[in-house]
């Protein structure tokens, strides 16, 4: 075996003991920034027994590798590649496609600044960006909670039409790209 | 009726609404894009949710039981290359420790330099085309090796974040992280404005000997 020129053996034998967590100090931290992941995830799956489950796995992945004293914005980064990395991977297992194949319509920007408006504002300019039919179904059924009669009632058509044009209307939002 | 697809979806839409977790089929996929909006739109519906008392306590009990990883992190150890035989290798990576919060200095590489390393030819200088990374394999030590005129230089092949191989894109001239879109030059440098810098990755030893690419690796 050659021994290689450089580095000298001498000089990469030290090794080096990275410091783990032992102190709640970091997990504190985590569990606070580990709110906003909840919500990042809560705004993607659209229910809580699922949001539960991935930020437990995003904790479990991610905390027992910070660092003690890591500050909390590196946290929170770390926290949220995390999170897109396991949303990904629920979708992909859910449906059963690859991740690659979803990635145009997971559209995981990180969240800046406060979460709080996010979401509603998002989805209000996702419908604001349809036809008036498509909005006005997807708004009393998703915004409102109308079910299907009351939506077919309030729009003067049959159960059956407004499940076609429910479904017609998601897939036309799913299309509509926001900036930024 | 069952087959229609906006009876499928309209089951799925309800569930949601409901509150109920997604239960998706294989053939869901065919409306994955209404599916995942649908979900998008009934989160909206409810605005910002918090984590409720009863799960953040759960949660915070199984961190402070969960078991910590070892004296390597999972990522320094598939930096090295070395997987599950990290801690009986020995190998070190000097330069920067692979903390989280090194973030603020994201160009600072650290250098693989594996105890008990040794030189492996990877190819003959000709099939290394200028500028282009090429996946190498130095026996345990995963590598970019990017040729400049009569020299090479090399970085791992490993995520400076997650813990995914990268992989080449020509097009864009990229080194790109599967797991999570992020990007890197050839040499290594983080490529991308986002909220957080990433680390650069780290510098694996290459040389050219007598026309032939060799990397150091274990």
């Amino acid at each position: 075996m050659n021994a290689p020129d450089q580095p000298s053996k001498a000089g990469a034998a030290g090794g080096e003991v990275v410091q783990l967590p032992a102190a709640p100090r970091a997990t504190d931290i985590a569990i606070d920034e580990l709110e906003m992941v909840y919500a990042f995830i809560y705004a993607r799956v659209g229910n809580r027994a699922d949001a539960e489950d991935l930020t437990q796995q995003v904790a479990l992945k991610a905390i027992p590798r910070l660092r003690q004293g890591a500050p909390a914005s590196a946290i929170r980064g770390y926290l949220f590649a995390t999170a897109r990395s396991v949303l990904g991977g629920f979708w992909s297992v859910r449906l059963g496609l690859s991740v690659s194949e979803l990635h145009d319509d997971l559209a995981m920007v990180t969240p800046t600044g406060e979460y709080s408006e996010e979401t509603a504002e998002r989805a209000q300019r996702i419908l604001a960006a349809l036809s008036d039919n498509y909005r006005h179904v997807l708004e009393l059924r998703f915004l409102h909670g109308y079910s299907l009669k009351e939506v077919a009632a309030e729009m003067r058509s049959t159960v059956g039409a407004v499940k076609v044009m429910q479904l017609r209307a998601l897939r036309a939002a799913a299309k509509v790209r926001l900036d930024g | 009726m069952g087959d229609k697809r906006e009876n499928r979806v309209e089951q799925i839409v309800n569930d949601l609404l409901r509150g109920r977790r997604l239960k998706l089929r294989p053939g869901d996929a065919e409306d994955k894009e209404a599916i995942i909006m649908a979900a998008r739109l009934s989160a909206a519906r409810q605005g910002p949710q918090r984590m409720t008392p009863a799960f953040r306590q759960r949660l915070s009990r199984q961190l402070e039981s969960a078991p910590r990883e070892g004296l390597l992190t999972r990522r320094a150890a598939l930096v090295a290359g070395l997987g599950v035989a990290a801690g009986a290798v020995g190998g070190s990576i000097l330069g920067r420790s692979l903390q989280l919060d090194h973030a603020p200095s994201p160009a600072s590489a650290s250098v693989v330099r594996p105890a008990n390393g040794r030189w492996f030819d990877v190819g003959s200088l000709d099939d290394f085309q200028p500028g282009e990374a090429k996946l190498v394999k130095a026996g345990a030590v995963g590598a970019f090796v990017v040729r400049q005129g009569d020299s090479v230089s090399a970085v791992s092949s490993m995520c400076s974040d997650l813990p995914c191989e990268l992989w080449w894109n020509n097009q864009s001239d990229m080194l790109v992280c599967p797991c999570h879109n992020r990007t890197f030059t050839a040499g290594g440098k983080s490529n991308d404005d986002w909220r957080y810098p990433l680390p650069s990755l780290d510098v694996v030893m290459a040389r050219v000997n007598d026309g032939r690419v060799e990397v150091l690796g274990v």
